[in-house]
């Protein structure tokens, strides 16, 4: 309940600002040291490693964003930190637990919300409680309490299907936050919602990180995403996927899109986006056997005229 | 109606073969004497005929005369072999299904069987279910579970595929494991193809029941064997009026009971259109 009140606190208009809510957030957190290390991937169907010798060390409350082009095994990275998929060499370990299973320490946060159809937006919510095999009643007061940081108090009864795209969103984030998990990961959560939908989310993600310190790891696509929510981005290197330059952003949350130093990083970022997407594509051409025709017929240049005298 | 009433009128007007053309009114009062009721529907076709006189009707009150009628009792042997048949049916069908979908070598194996078998008009197990189990309840429901059981678990098979993967994963990262995985996350995803197969196996089974009971009259009873007495006593109303019976229990089962449950769940999944 106090998390809720203090959420809703800091989202009235004027409360948050610009002043730098992480000093006045809840304790620094004790779990959510994610260490990857040495990780190496490759897929049967691969002849290229689809992770080589990534290692990346999420420090507990940190909020790590990572970006690259589509191939860059950035979705893989966060299933080994799920534990959907496991690597062939290297190791993953979540405050020096290895991690081996997916488990309900670690909570995931998917594109497609993922959100069950046969249950109600609160049965949702609880469903992972009630594998923990946690009683009905405080079930139903902690998935309230997870709906209402949301913002979605009044929806628990409704079906998925008669929830908005941003709605189910929120609900999935509210899945996963009443976990108490010691590492949020989100893949592409906000890639499939409309770009006003979306920023509102960021806002409302923000916000609630910066109660919660949970540790993130988020994968994206967009860099004003990753550079308006990280602490740390970074920009992965495809084919073989390798982690390609590591961007720290020290700015308080919550943050603007509209800020120039924001949008200075965001240059930052996508420069080294940009180059990663012309190398690999200039990679895919060199591998490509079709030339365009050279053309023969122009003649000598005239400033080699007399060269051979 | 219309038709029926067009039909009724040239009965009583033209007289035009009625030992093979009964009129409505006949039919109708064939289903009453079969429900123990006598009416004065329809008259006779000629003196004589029926060859066999029905059974002289007893003075007893009508509710317990219609309920020992030889159509209610009909029913309810046929119902009950329905209810025992399709339930063991759809237990082994979904079962298989889910085997099928499991393991992808056993679907490789028994896959192209079932889809064969499928194929295989129900009445056509009958001769091997009387060599096998002779003339009783047991082939008879035999014929039944052959009937269904392919569609369903091939339904179930594939209901089961167009379960998204995305679900599977949800599920284990909330901490849901083996059986519970299956209990609380694929077997509920997997409702609306066990309804849409529970509905498609129950027609099956309806009819494979029906031919069965037809030609494999164990034990003499059922609407099936009412059929045969019908045609046995070229008693044309009565065949006419146990085909009425057998088609108005068949869309009444659908009607009451696998359209609801089909509907209900597709609309929890949002899966039905408006409304």
């Amino acid at each position: 309940m106090t998390l809720a009140r203090t959420y809703q606190d800091l989202s009235r208009p004027g409360a948050g600002g610009t002043a730098p809510l992480s000093a006045t957030a809840a304790a620094a957190p004790r779990s959510g040291r994610l260490v990857l290390s040495g990780i190496y991937k490759r897929f049967n169907s691969s002849p290229v490693a689809a992770l080589h010798d990534v290692s990346l060390h999420c420090q507990p409350g940190e909020f790590v964003v990572v970006v690259g082009p589509s191939g860059c095994g950035k979705t893989t990275l966060l299933n080994i930190a799920a534990g959907i998929v496991h690597p062939d060499r290297g190791s993953a370990v979540l405050d020096d637990k290895p991690i081996r299973f997916p488990g309900p320490d670690r909570a995931m946060v998917f594109q497609d919300h993922a959100l069950f159809p046969w249950l109600t937006a609160q049965q949702n919510v609880e469903f992972g409680l009630r594998m923990a095999g946690m009683g009905a009643a405080e079930r139903r007061q902690r998935s309230m309490e997870a709906l209402r940081m949301v913002h979605l108090g009044g929806s628990g009864k409704k079906l998925v299907h008669e929830l908005s795209g941003g709605m189910r969103q929120r609900v999935a984030l509210a899945r996963a936050l009443v976990m108490d998990p010691a590492v949020l990961l989100m893949d592409e959560p906000f890639a499939a919602l409309d770009a006003q939908t979306r920023t509102l989310l960021h806002h409302q993600l923000q916000l609630l990180w910066c109660l919660t310190r949970k540790t993130v790891l988020f994968v994206t696509h967009s860099v004003g995403e990753a550079v308006r929510l990280a602490d740390r981005v970074i920009v992965m290197h495809a084919h073989p996927g390798r982690i390609r330059k590591v961007i720290p952003v020290q700015l308080p949350h919550p943050r603007t899109f509209d800020s120039a130093d924001i949008n200075e990083l965001a240059r930052l970022v996508r420069r080294e986006i940009e180059e990663e997407v012309n190398r690999v594509n200039a990679a895919l051409a060199a591998e490509d056997s079709w030339r365009p025709k050279e053309t023969a017929d122009l003649g000598a240049p005239a400033g080699d005229l007399g060269s051979g005298i | 109606m219309l038709l029926l009433a067009t039909w009724e009128a040239a009965f009583r007007t033209f007289q035009w073969r009625p030992f093979i053309f009964p009129a409505p009114s006949q039919v109708l009062d064939a289903m009453l004497n079969m429900l123990g009721i006598s009416s004065g529907f329809g008259k006779p076709l000629h003196a004589g005929w029926p060859l066999v006189a029905r059974e002289p009707l007893d003075s007893s009150p009508l509710l317990s005369r219609v309920l020992h009628s030889p159509l209610i009792s009909a029913d309810l042997v046929s119902a009950a072999r329905l209810v025992v048949g399709f339930a063991i049916s759809v237990m082994l069908g979904a079962g298989l299904g889910a085997v099928m979908w499991r393991w992808i070598a056993v679907d490789d194996f028994l896959g192209p069987v079932f889809l064969g078998l499928q194929t295989l008009p129900s009445v056509c197990w009958v001769p091997l279910a009387v060599l096998v189990f002779g003339l009783s309840e047991t082939g008879i429901l035999f014929v039944l579970i052959m009937g269904s059981a392919f569609g369903i678990s091939l339904s179930m098979r594939d209901g089961l595929r167009t379960i998204p993967p995305l679900y599977h994963r949800a599920g284990l990262m909330m901490g849901a494991r083996r059986w519970r995985l299956y209990r609380h996350v694929l077997l509920p995803a997997a409702l609306p193809a066990l309804a849409s197969s529970l509905r498609q196996g129950f027609s099956f089974a309806w009819r494979s029941l029906m031919g069965a009971e037809l030609i494999l009259v164990a034990e003499r009873r059922g609407l099936g064997f009412l059929l045969k007495t019908g045609q046995d006593y070229s008693d044309i109303a009565q065949v006419v009026a146990v085909m009425v019976v057998m088609v108005v229990i068949g869309i009444l089962a659908d009607r009451l009971v696998f359209a609801p449950i089909e509907r209900r769940v597709h609309l929890r999944f949002g899966l039905a259109g408006a409304g």
